[in-house]
């Protein structure tokens, strides 16, 4: 192996998707930069790590064995980080995490709230490993697992203690993953595969990314114990095209593998063959499903195939085929080191374990979160995610399950995040997206974006899905382009209950889900836009009129600044005004205004005169919509 | 056997059988759009969606197992609006074609919608506006109409293995199209059309041409290859419109080939003959029948007279009926006299039976279209069934494709055969008979054979001898394959639990002779399989029938002259100087078809009287002294024996044009004007005739015995420097004989004799793709147009003989000996 360099220290700096955006790359140059100047390189090891999980926070940089927390870096914080943390042993705490409200900083991740809150199973080597050295990977237990399945377990075993763990595919559809691995052991066949589906469609979703960027391993040795539980000596990993990162990482580790003997032909003396080939994905999110998928392996249009050959039987090249998601996977080394019970102590009889979320919105700490099934909501959305991030703006619904999934708004917030219990609303969990939504967003616009998102994506297989959504899209759209008309909250709802139940896969079957929710928890918003032609916050620009209210407005100025059209007339100190002629309803002037004076009026409203703009004004202060704090 | 109810009716199905497909099979009908009995489910229309007691969710019955005990409903008010949801979506876009659509009437989007669709659309959208796609031949698609069901998608993939259609893009703006949207390229067969249920893919030679109500409906066999297909013509105010294949109809099944589908249109070419014909003054005139046959009695009484009866003799044709070719050789041997009557038989199908006694003792060699498919190994020697026998070829890939069965095709250039093949074998054109001998050698070597039992045949100990010769080396060297591909297929071969060799043998190939049959037998009879298990069609459409009928003697009648009972076949009629002074030649033309054309029409000069009787104005017709108008095969009833040996009717579906008469109409009404009474008068008459023939002049039973032949290699004509290439005569999959190039829509695919020829020989030659070549052998000279091809091997050259104007057969020798015929040839560019 390689040299084992003796660092007094490791500056672990996050490579996740956020921190890349805000140049972590360009921090970790700067650091070395830093450090050959100092003639420190010997001493300290600089690693990229996967995603650490608080996106928020990027980039993040983490110094470790001292476990302390830096984040939000700037290449110009190096320099002083490096002279007093790492030269003279004082922690820098300006460039520490606080949260908001207090003033102290907190120096662990740990004691961050964020992080407190959190249990890490799946996510327990990221951010403290360097995803390309399988050494590091296997210093922290790993392939212990794969080991005992090899040498000490029958393939029965394995299924009953992955069955008896309650692991449900972390992938979506929830189906209980021990059951999927004793149908794929009991099918005798010449030739059986195992596949890995890391394709994470979702837009916004990167739960299975992060893992494969900051633990490939964890993926590898699920595959490794799921082929020898199975009987497969072929496993496939479905890799999106779109993550580069993810792909190399897993290449990288899959050759060390190779070296290790963990992958390849008599696997620790075993005699047992396995081996794994990436497959990257080209482009759609159809080939997310599961038999879509498989044709996309063999070279095929990417097409789901009816029931009729279910895929443990006749899947893959038609073999025998075990698919599992990412998340899935990289459950199982624990699984079988800890034991069934360790992984039932969390989560609930029904949904056990932990579940990886892509906390993201308008709350203040977005990231990647690990919790308990059995967490509320409400517990994730506050205490994780530090709750809403905007001054004075309330919580309106929480988005569920991607484009499959659904709004739930405040009501059922003090639920567990289980299987069961999100069904009911009418969401799904999904495979883990999770968006919070402030009382500014737009419900009818959530729906619209979803059904933009899944009419695109269509195979185009079936009628339902392939004409459905885009009929469903042309009404959404009609609706927020102010040409709804009485009935199309029925159509939609109805068009929606024939296309769930005749479609042929899961993406025609779950399109509709977005609708449906919003029309069933926001059905007012839906009235208001097509029988008022308004939308309240105003995202729907035919339908609003942006109006300040003179009694109210400040004359701050800062709206007349922000306006991108010079729409805005007003002395200092005197009450602006907006032109309608010239206002094209981008919604800046309202984004900024700190003293809650600018309304969102009807579109009608563009015609009023003063004095009915005034009114309509006064009724929306009294309609229990909009309160905003006051900002000094 | 299973059991399941169905809208409360208790059925019984087959276990694997879905449950639309028990369904269908008990007369329940669930309305689909993107089934088809010959596919897999696809389940894309979701339109055959049922509801499953104890189930939740609809399912598509077109891909749901049907399960013992299974309660099924088809038509619940939930289902029914669901079902409609689907077909309203469908309407949608689809555009508001019907008044110009050709598939309106017979449309199952239609006949769908009508059935169980909603009368009104909620969603009025934009409809599709692309242009149809008319840029191909014989095929139009109309990507408006497309409802995306798949089928001919899937059809010409899954069934034709052409896979020339595919879907392109994905979700809502998804089409069928070709490669890269470029012009459709492929077979032709038209089974899409066929297959597609609405009017997204048509007929372009059908377009605008009538609404299938007004079209009757009639069944006829198919004129050209010997598989015998039911077409289904659609016939309007007396002329065929066009041809179709019909769900269990026929020997296949409904499935036709291009042939079938779009070549019927030969019977309405220019070159029809209207009316009889007498040279005056060295010009064909018209004449009437009266002055014809007269014409014909004077001039064959006048020969009899001075040289014989055995002066004349008849050629008879494999694209006439039974009747007629019975007919003719009643009229030779009863009225004329001779026994001089023999056909294109003798270069295939006639080798076949020549074979088939020497080797298995057996008559009347008849091949099983479905055998294939319950074989684990198959053989194909330097043939392609899927041009000559396009359903016969398809059965050979499904085996490979569907049953996993081991398909070996040995041939010197790739096919579609080649394509699927398990090992493909490319030896050097003609090498076949080397081949056979080295399998079989190692066969022995290996002891892969019962010796005790085979070493009782006759001819054992000369096989041996003689096939201890084509050792792996020499086989090398003759055929150009290595020995470990020899001894992989030998064993192959003979370890399979069962296995069939097919080739094609006929007049337009010269690839395989009499020893490569004889060499196939001995393959078999070594391994001690079944004569089945070598399967050789008989060529056209009436070969099999023609060669039985031909052979018949006619039961004592009055006047019946019975001297000489051997006549002069072919080689010594049309080849041997002062053979003949006269010919009657019905339905064929040698001096296009038969090798050595210069010969031909030299001997026929040289005939004192010269009859053509045949549908068109023939290459050889015009070198006759009368020439008779024969109706066509749709103008006439009758009977084709395919090479099934099954004997189908055909019917006359449209009226004779202009005054031909069927051929067994117009040697009565010779006989007539020569005074004899030929003992017909009716069609039935001949039936029966024929009929108790067969019967009471069965041959003495074939004695079953078998024996071995073994043979030598024998190559082609030789190259040299002046004739550096060797060329093939090989089939092109759109034509079949010649009488196929006279087909408008035919021709639109292919019409000129292309020359392939391979890149480095072209370039060596400075010849350029698509231009004209001088091509010369050692019997003559033809000028034909050149096609650079990758698909074939250097040094060599392959050509069709279907084109008259190609003349192709100038160049050709005779078979010699039972070995092949293939040419030394010269190619050169021709200069501007």
């Amino acid at each position: 192996m390689a040299e084992q360099q003796q660092y007094r220290a490791n500056l672990m700096v996050c490579a996740g998707t956020s921190c890349v955006s805000s140049e972590s790359f360009r921090i970790k140059e700067v650091i070395e930069e830093e450090l050959k100047k100092r003639e420190l390189e010997k001493e300290i090891g600089v690693v990229l790590t996967g995603c650490s999980g608080l996106c928020a926070a990027g980039p993040v940089l983490t110094i470790y064995p001292d476990g302390i927390f830096y984040q939000k870096l700037k290449p110009d914080d190096i320099p002083y980080l490096v002279e007093e943390h790492l030269l003279k042993g004082r922690p820098v705490k300006r460039l520490m995490y606080k949260i908001p409200e207090k003033r102290a900083a907190i120096p662990t991740m740990m004691d961050i709230p964020f992080y407190k809150h959190q249990v890490l199973r799946v996510l327990r080597n990221k951010g403290l490993i360097d995803p390309e050295k399988i050494e590091e990977y296997i210093a922290r237990d790993g392939y212990q697992a794969a080991a005992k399945a090899l040498t000490q377990m029958t393939s029965e075993e394995i299924v009953k203690i992955v069955t008896d763990s309650g692991l449900r595919g972390r992938g979506g559809a929830g189906f209980p993953t021990g059951r999927k691995w004793e149908l794929g052991l009991k099918i005798e066949a010449d030739e059986k595969y195992v596949v890995c589906n890391g394709d994470e469609g979702d837009p916004g979703a990167f739960m299975d990314r992060s893992v494969m960027e900051a633990d490939p391993h964890a993926v590898i040795e699920g595959m490794i114990i799921g082929g020898k539980a199975t009987g497969s000596h072929k496993g496939y990993i479905y890799v999106r095209a779109e993550y580069p990162l993810a792909v190399k990482r897993l290449q990288i580790a899959i050759d060390q593998c190779h070296e290790a003997g963990l992958l390849g032909k008599d696997i620790l003396g075993t005699g047992f063959n396995f081996d794994l080939e990436i497959y990257q994905g080209a482009g759609a999110f159809v080939c997310g499903e599961a038999t879509a998928l498989m044709r996309s392996i063999e070279g095929k249009r990417g097409m789901p195939r009816p029931k009729l050959w279910r895929s443990a039987v006749k899947g893959l090249f038609d073999k025998p085929t075990v698919l599992n998601n990412v998340e899935t996977f990289a459950n199982i080394p624990q699984i079988i080191l800890n034991g069934a019970d360790w992984y039932r102590s969390l989560g609930t009889e029904k949904s056990t374990g932990t579940k990886v979320f892509a906390l993201t919105g308008a709350i203040r700490n977005v990231g990647l979160v690990e919790v308990p099934m059995d967490m509320t909501l409400r517990t994730i959305i506050y205490d994780i995610g530090g709750g809403m991030k905007k001054k004075g703006r309330k919580f309106k619904a929480v988005q569920l399950g991607g484009p499959s999934g659904g709004c739930i708004p405040e009501e059922f917030l003090d639920i567990p995040v289980t299987y069961e219990a999100i069904e009911k609303t009418g969401a799904i969990v999904g495979s883990g997206g999770m968006v919070a939504m402030d009382d500014s967003s737009c419900m009818v616009g959530v729906a619209k974006y979803f059904l933009d998102f899944t009419a695109d994506e269509s195979c185009g297989k079936c009628v339902p899905c392939r004409i459905g959504t885009r009929i469903m899209l042309d009404l959404l759209t009609d609706i927020t382009e102010g040409h709804g008309k009485e009935g199309d909250i029925e159509t939609l709802e109805d068009l929606s209950h024939d296309i769930i139940a005749t479609s042929l896969c899961g993406l025609g079957q779950s399109a509709p889900n977005p609708v449906l929710t919003t029309i069933r928890y926001f059905r007012d918003e839906y009235v208001s836009h097509i029988r008022d032609k308004w939308c309240k916050v105003g995202v729907c620009r035919d339908l609003a009129t942006f109006y300040i209210d003179e009694k109210m407005c400040k004359g701050c100025g800062l709206c007349l600044k922000a306006c991108p059209s010079k729409a805005i007339i007003g002395e200092k100190k005197k009450p602006h005004r907006i032109i309608q002629e010239l206002c094209v309803q981008c919604r800046t002037c309202y984004e900024v205004c700190r003293f809650k004076t600018i309304r969102v009026l009807p579109a009608a409203a563009r015609m009023a005169n003063e004095a009915e703009l005034m009114e309509l004004a006064g009724q929306i202060e009294a309609w229990a919509g909009i309160e905003m704090e006051e900002v000094e | 056997m299973i059991e399941l109810t169905i809208d409360g009716k208790r059925i019984t199905a087959e276990k694997g059988d879905t449950i639309l497909q028990a369904a269908l099979k008990n007369g329940i009908y669930i309305p689909n759009l993107c089934y088809d009995r010959r596919l897999l489910p696809y389940a894309g229309c979701r339109v055959c969606i049922v509801e499953i007691e104890g189930q939740r969710k609809l399912e598509a019955s077109c891909a749901t197992l049907a399960k013992d005990g299974m309660v099924v409903r088809t038509d619940t008010p939930k289902m029914r609006k669901a079902r409609q949801t689907v077909l309203e979506l469908m309407l949608v876009h689809h555009p508001l074609d019907c008044p110009i659509c050709d598939k309106a009437g017979e449309c199952d989007l239609q006949d769908v919608v009508y059935k169980v669709g909603k009368s009104e659309g909620r969603f009025i959208r934009h409809r599709r506006e692309a242009p149809a796609d008319v840029r191909g031949p014989l095929i139009e698609l109309n990507a408006n109409r497309c409802i995306l069901c798949g089928k001919c998608v899937r059809i010409c993939d899954e069934h034709q293995g052409r896979v020339a259609l595919g879907f392109i893009g994905r979700g809502f703006p998804t089409s069928v199209q070709a490669a890269f949207g470029e012009i459709l390229e492929c077979d032709y067969c038209g089974q899409c059309v066929d297959i597609c249920p609405t009017g997204a893919m048509l007929s372009k030679a059908y377009r605008f041409e009538a609404r299938p109500f007004f079209l009757e409906e009639k069944d006829t066999i198919c004129s050209f290859c010997s598989v015998g297909c039911t077409l289904t013509l659609g016939i309007r105010e007396g002329k065929i419109l066009r041809s179709r294949g019909k769900e269990g109809t026929g020997v296949t099944d409904g499935n036709l080939c291009g042939r079938g589908r779009f070549g019927f249109d030969y019977i309405y070419s220019e070159s029809r003959l209207k009316t009889p014909m007498i040279r005056k003054d060295g010009v064909l005139t018209p004449a009437s029948w009266e002055e014809a046959l007269g014409y014909i009695n004077d001039n064959l009484k006048s020969i009899i007279d001075h040289y014989g009866p055995s002066s004349i003799g008849a050629i008879g044709s494999h694209r006439c009926t039974n009747e007629d070719n019975y007919m003719l050789q009643k009229f030779m041997r009863n009225v004329i006299g001779s026994h001089n009557i023999d056909s294109s038989a003798a270069f295939g199908y006639a080798l076949v039976e020549k074979a088939w006694e020497m080797a298995f003792g057996q008559k009347n060699h008849k091949i099983d279209l479905k055998s294939p498919l319950n074989k684990d190994v198959i053989l194909i020697l330097e043939s392609d069934p899927s041009i000559t026998h396009p359903i016969f070829g398809l059965n050979i890939m499904w085996a490979k494709r569907k049953k996993g069965a081991n398909l070996v095709v040995a041939d010197s250039r790739e096919t579609k055969l080649t394509r699927y093949s398990s090992q493909w074998l490319k030896i050097k054109p003609g090498t076949g008979v080397a081949l056979l001998n080295g399998i079989m050698k190692v066969i022995i070597d290996k002891g892969l054979f019962d010796k005790e039992k085979v070493s009782t045949v006759a001819g054992f100990s000369s096989l041996m001898e003689v096939v201890k010769e084509y050792t792996p080396e020499t086989v090398h060297k003759i055929t150009g394959i290595t020995e470990e591909e020899l001894t992989t297929v030998a064993e192959i071969f003979a370890k399979a639990k069962s296995r069939m060799v097919s080739l094609s043998i006929g007049i337009s190939e010269n690839t395989k002779g009499l020893d490569t049959v004889l060499a196939a037998a001995n393959l078999i009879n070594l391994l001690g399989d079944s004569a089945d298990s070598l399967q050789i069609p008989a060529e056209y459409s009436n070969t099999f029938g023609l060669y039985q009928v031909m052979r018949l003697i006619p039961d004592a009648v009055p006047g019946y002259k019975l001297s000489d009972r051997s006549g002069k076949d072919v080689l010594e009629m049309l080849y041997e100087t002062d053979s003949l002074n006269a010919l009657y030649i019905v339905g064929e033309d040698p001096v296009v078809t038969f090798p050595n054309s210069s010969k031909i029409i030299g001997r026929l000069k040289a005939l004192n009287l010269l009859i053509v009787q045949d549908i068109a104005l023939t290459e050889t017709a015009k070198l006759a002294n009368v020439v008779l108008p024969a109706s066509s095969w749709a103008e006439k009833d009758g009977t084709f024996t395919n090479a099934e040996g099954l004997t189908q009717r055909l019917h006359k579906v449209v009226s004779a044009t202009g005054n031909s008469l069927p051929d067994w109409q117009i040697i009565r009404n010779l006989s007539q004007t020569m005074g004899e009474d030929i003992g017909i008068k009716h069609l039935e008459d001949i039936s029966e005739e024929i009929k108790t023939s067969l019967e009471s002049h069965q041959p003495s039973l074939p004695s079953g015995k078998r024996a071995l032949y073994p043979v030598h290699y024998i190559p082609g004509e030789e190259s040299d420097a002046d004739y550096q290439l060797s060329m093939i005569v090989r089939d092109v999959l759109h034509h079949s004989g010649s009488i196929s190039t006279r087909s408008e829509s035919l021709n639109l695919v292919a019409s000129e004799a292309l020359l392939e020829i391979s890149e480095q020989d072209a370039e060596r030659r400075g010849i350029l793709d698509n231009s004209y070549v001088k091509v010369s052998s050692r019997r003559g000279t033809v000028y034909l147009k050149a096609k650079v091809s990758d698909a074939i091997p250097e040094g060599t050259v392959y050509v069709p003989t279907h084109f008259p104007h190609g003349r192709v057969n100038t160049l050709i020798h005779l078979p010699v000996n039972g070995g092949i015929s293939i040419d030394a040839v010269k190619v050169e560019p021709v200069k501007a």
